[in-house]
């Protein structure tokens, strides 16, 4: 659905997306793992168009999305829920979830309706639909940048690294909900430094090490263990 | 007692000319994050295309009125494209260097076309003097007052019900988070900074329409009261900037009366002074600033 090949990204003086390629299939989880640093957000960031990507090509059934601006990107059904939530602290919930829709206002109507399936599947949203968004727990505010984004109606979800900063229990419970999500037929991408769990639920994943993709396949194709040894620690065995 | 009350009166009206220029330093800070000092030499701008059309025209109230907005408007557009849409991301340092610029420029190009000292600007003539009881009320200090009022309100309807101030609170509220919510962020500061001057065009506009005659250095003192305003109710927040502009306007016609003209220069500085040191964050600001620390703690 999403082809990326050989994304270059600078940071500064840094290059920290060295040719990166890889798809993201229709209808499933695709997961990128990857130790701290590797370049897992930039991806992100580069892919939302907050980034420019020196060169490369993002392409969306087709058509290419390296050049536009982030609220295009949006607009083309590519959403992203980032690190650290970043939700509007000083706006209600209701709020923040309707600015989420600004994207598909051409497409007129159905903000109501997205609106009460996106508190359906969040019922403790609804409790605090009207209180200021900067009062809600760390796992609230994940699930508020869900809904926010499952409101633009997107294509495809980029999510990155839902499991930051949030007590192991509300990690289960995050990652719950993008099964869910995915069992829904959704397309998501995810990136995520707990690879142990995120492997339980991925199709498919890839593996970044220092703004490089060094290995990509399905879960069980592989030995977990070595796996997560190098996700986290960016360690290679000797062969 | 009467003579601090009609003084506390004068000064509120006076203030709430004062809180619209704060508030048009807020929308752009909340916004933008930067400070644009040719805010004042902008409306300086409408303010002189305001009293060309009634010096070669004799135009009315309502045709100065809407040249003096326009004059602002279109010289706020030239400082955004300038010096805001032009320096991208976090130069926020080089937008204040080159909007600095721009006013010496707009001032000087002001200069250059209106060389005499002062101009005649309309009045609201005609309009009777009210008495309420001991006190007195200046007809046009009623028009301040009730059109910065009607201002305010209408501003907080564009900022609560409408999608373009649903918009404008994201930008203000977290950056980073409209741009991946898929706001158009060009678009909104832009639309920003042009409301931004409307305000300012219209405190403006009821500033010279009091005094009579306005100068150049209108640009600047509309700069400086502005961000006085702004800095002692607290950076950002909207509430605070009216709540700066009253009790700065208080405290000046306090002390034009008991201090003169020069102690009122004296304790406008020394109410700054004093307010960043007791309140650094303003007035107003304390609340908004805790609820965002602690937000950010809760990550």
């Amino acid at each position: 659905m999403l082809e990326i090949r050989d994304i270059k990204t600078t940071y500064g003086k840094i290059a920290a997306l060295k040719g990166v390629s890889l798809d993201i299939r229709e209808g499933g989880l695709t997961c990128l793992l990857g130790p701290n640093g590797a370049g897992k957000t930039t991806l992100i960031w580069t892919i939302s168009g907050i980034l420019k990507a020196q060169s490369g090509s993002m392409k969306l059934a087709g058509e290419e999305l390296a050049g536009l601006k982030p609220h295009q990107i949006v607009e083309k059904g590519v959403v992203t829920v980032p690190e650290n939530r970043l939700v509007f602290p000083e706006m209600t919930v209701k709020d923040n979830l309707i600015v989420g829709a600004f994207s598909r206002r051409k497409a007129k109507g159905g903000v109501e309706e997205d609106l009460e399936s996106v508190l359906d599947r969040f019922p403790r949203l609804r409790e605090r639909a009207n209180q200021e968004a900067g009062t809600l727990s760390g796992g609230e505010q994940q699930m508020l940048a869900v809904g926010r984004a499952l409101m633009a109606r997107p294509k495809i979800l980029l999510m990155d690294e839902p499991s930051t900063g949030l007590a192991p229990i509300i990690v289960e419970e995050i990652f719950e909900i993008i099964g869910k999500l995915r069992d829904e037929g959704r397309t998501i991408f995810l990136v995520e430094q707990n690879a142990n769990l995120a492997l339980d639920y991925a199709d498919h994943f890839y593996l970044l090490e220092q703004g490089h993709v060094t290995f990509g396949g399905q879960p069980g194709e592989v030995d977990h263990d070595e796996l997560i040894a190098r996700a986290y620690l960016g360690a290679r065995k000797a062969s | 007692m009467i003579d601090f009350v009609q003084n506390t009166l004068d000064g509120l009206a006076i203030g709430s000319a004062y809180g619209l220029l704060a508030l048009g330093f807020t929308l752009i800070f909340g916004v933008m994050r930067r400070l644009n000092m040719a805010f004042g030499p902008s409306i300086l701008v409408g303010i002189f295309a305001g009293a060309w059309l009634h010096s070669h025209w004799s135009a009315g109230m309502i045709p100065v009125f809407l040249a003096t907005l326009a004059g602002a408007v279109i010289a706020s557009a030239y400082v955004e494209r300038l010096s805001f849409a032009a320096i991208r991301g976090d130069a926020a340092l080089a937008s204040m260097a080159s909007s600095f610029a721009l006013w010496m420029q707009l001032e000087e190009a002001v200069a250059r076309v209106f060389p005499q000292r002062t101009y005649a600007f309309p009045t609201f003539e005609g309009l009777p003097m009210l008495e309420l009881g001991p006190l007195f009320l200046r007809p046009e200090y009623l028009v301040m007052f009730l059109t910065a009022a009607a201002l305010v309100a209408g501003l907080q309807v564009i900022l609560t019900r409408t999608l373009f101030g649903l918009h404008l609170r994201t930008l203000s509220d977290n950056r980073e988070a409209a741009r991946v919510s898929g706001v158009n962020v060009a678009q909104v500061a832009l639309l920003t900074f042009l409301l931004a001057a409307a305000i300012g065009g219209v405190a403006g506009f009821l500033i010279a329409a009091t005094d009579g005659q306005i100068s150049t250095k209108l640009g600047m003192w509309a700069t400086m009261k502005g961000l006085i305003a702004m800095v002692i109710g607290g950076l950002g927040s909207m509430r605070g900037a009216l709540i700066g502009g009253l009790a700065l306007g208080v405290v000046e016609a306090q002390a034009q009366w008991y201090l003169g003209a020069s102690g009122r220069e004296i304790t406008t500085f020394a109410l700054l002074f004093v307010a960043l040191i007791l309140l650094p964050v303003g007035l107003a600001g304390g609340a908004e600033t805790g609820a965002r620390a602690e937000a950010g703690r809760r990550l």
